[in-house]
């Protein structure tokens, strides 16, 4: 016996069960969506207890899957699931999941709660005076469960140094980060730099050092086995006094004859005695700076 | 007994069947390995400020990000966190070790199959301390308890990552997933 679709539409008997056989299917397929259906809340932050809603009746399987988080445990449908803060702690993607013999989900997303620190990254940690864009800072805000913030924030900006104005500049976070660069000051010595959100803030010290030397200036007199020469105080063009340990190299000609001697600064000064006989020329040098000559005749 | 025509046809028969086996089951392995391929990851570095990314860093950061998707899920469907091997640091490695732990409490495991992620580089610091990247991340997510499958599904997901040089790699540091960028 074969019958075609056309043949069993035409028969009415056939047609009726069909049609109610769809009808109950579909009526099924209603009532299992209609008693297990999961309601996640729209907005949630971070560290806040939350409610989950589910509909039916009877025992199910709840499942909370999220960053860092796989929780597990049997409720009564029709009932509110109650999410402990401490779950909801670390702001991202959540997956609520209630099984009985099928699984229902749904998705909700977990915002940072307030600022609570920043992460300030500043360089360099020393820095030579008058340098343009010497320094840079980036401030990354997060809450006080290590989540970034990402929603727009002003952060502000200052720079203190000690003899100079207080420089302050506001900077709104992109994705979450503010940065700026700046350029060093005129005066050595200590630079704070401070970054603040609200009532959150970070502080960093920058050193500023004297710049490279300017105007080396030497004299020296002659001593029974060679000349004895030492710098005038050294500065640099901003009158700061270059660090001590700066190598300051001297240099004797005697004809044909060179003698070169590397000493270091102490208390703004560098001396070397060279060993040396006859008329010299003595020059000096320090970094890209050259010092005058000096000419000592022979005694 | 098997005349020398009949012989040398059933050795013919046997070794082209020999054949269909091993190419059936080379096609089988195929298959299997279809069905999941190792994360494809590809970079933007354009829009890249205040520091253009150079190329050598670009290809570390690809190589780097695509190393610690692997690692992040095998890790996550073994309930192990040997797998993550250095390139998750800080936050993230918290997070992913809290994570494996529950998992493993409740008899959780996780499958990130078929990965593809678009990564943008949003910010570089000017001393190349730090990168902000955007991924825009597909993949197939199965959840399992024990054997049961709970949730599967083709996932599309956002992440905020910061990533930071290490002696011999970029490490992974934050990762953050967000409705949208």
């Amino acid at each position: 016996m074969s019958w075609s679709m056309n043949t069993l539409c035409r028969n009415h008997s056939v047609r009726n069960t069909l049609i109610l056989g769809l009808g109950v299917v579909a009526l099924a397929a209603v009532a299992l969506s209609q008693t297990l259906n999961v309601r996640v809340p729209s907005a949630a932050v971070a560290g806040e207890s939350i409610w989950i809603g589910t509909t039916g009746s009877g025992s199910a399987t709840f499942y909370l899957i999220g960053p860092t988080v796989s929780l597990k445990h049997d409720v009564q449908l029709g009932s509110e699931i109650v999410v402990p803060s401490k779950q909801t702690e670390i702001a991202g993607q959540y997956k609520a999941v209630v099984c009985v013999d099928h699984c229902q989900s749904a998705d909700f997303y977990v915002a940072p709660a307030k600022p609570a620190s920043l992460t300030f990254l500043v360089h360099p940690s020393r820095v030579p005076v008058g340098q343009n864009d010497a320094i840079s800072g980036v401030a990354l805000a997060f809450d006080e469960f290590g989540n970034l913030i990402f929603e727009p924030s002003t952060v502000d900006f200052q720079l203190a140094a000690k003899g100079s104005a207080l420089t302050t500049r506001s900077v709104q976070t992109q994705n979450g980060i503010a940065w700026f660069r700046a350029p060093s000051g005129k005066a050595a010595g200590a630079l704070q730099v401070t970054a603040s959100l609200h009532d959150v803030s970070a502080r960093r010290v920058v050193q500023q050092v004297a710049s490279d030397p300017c105007n080396l200036r030497i004299k020296g007199q002659r001593t029974p086995k060679g000349v004895l020469v030492e710098t005038e105080p050294i500065r640099d063009c901003a009158g700061n006094p270059v660090p001590d340990g700066t190598v300051v190299t001297f240099t004797a000609k005697n004809g044909n004859e060179i003698s070169t001697v590397d000493a270091p600064v102490k208390q703004d000064v560098a001396r070397a005695q060279i060993q040396a006989k006859g008329t010299l020329v003595v020059s000096a040098a320090s970094g890209v700076v050259m010092g005058n000559e000096l000419r000592l005749e022979a005694q | 007994m098997l005349r020398r025509a009949d012989k040398s046809y059933a050795r013919a028969f046997c070794s082209r069947g020999m054949l269909w086996l091993v190419g059936g089951v080379l096609l089988a392995a195929l298959g299997c390995f279809a069905t999941d391929t190792a994360p494809q990851v590809v970079l933007d570095a354009t829009k890249a400020a205040p520091r253009t990314v150079e190329a050598l860093t670009q290809r570390s950061i690809v190589r780097d990000y695509r190393f610690a998707w692997t690692n992040l899920s095998e890790a996550l469907a073994s309930n192990s966190a040997n797998p993550l091997n250095g390139l998750f640091e800080g936050t993230a490695s918290s997070w992913l070790h809290d994570e494996i732990s529950n998992q493993l409490k409740n008899g959780l495991t996780s499958r990130y199959l078929n990965q593809n992620h678009k990564l943008e580089v949003v910010f570089y610091a000017p001393e190349g301390d730090v990168m902000e990247l955007h991924d825009t991340a597909e993949y197939d997510l199965e959840v399992l308890d024990g054997n049961k499958s709970i949730h599967s599904e083709h996932a599309v997901v956002h992440y905020i990552v910061l990533m930071t040089p290490g002696a011999d790699r970029w490490v992974v540091r934050q990762i953050q997933s967000v409705p949208h960028f």
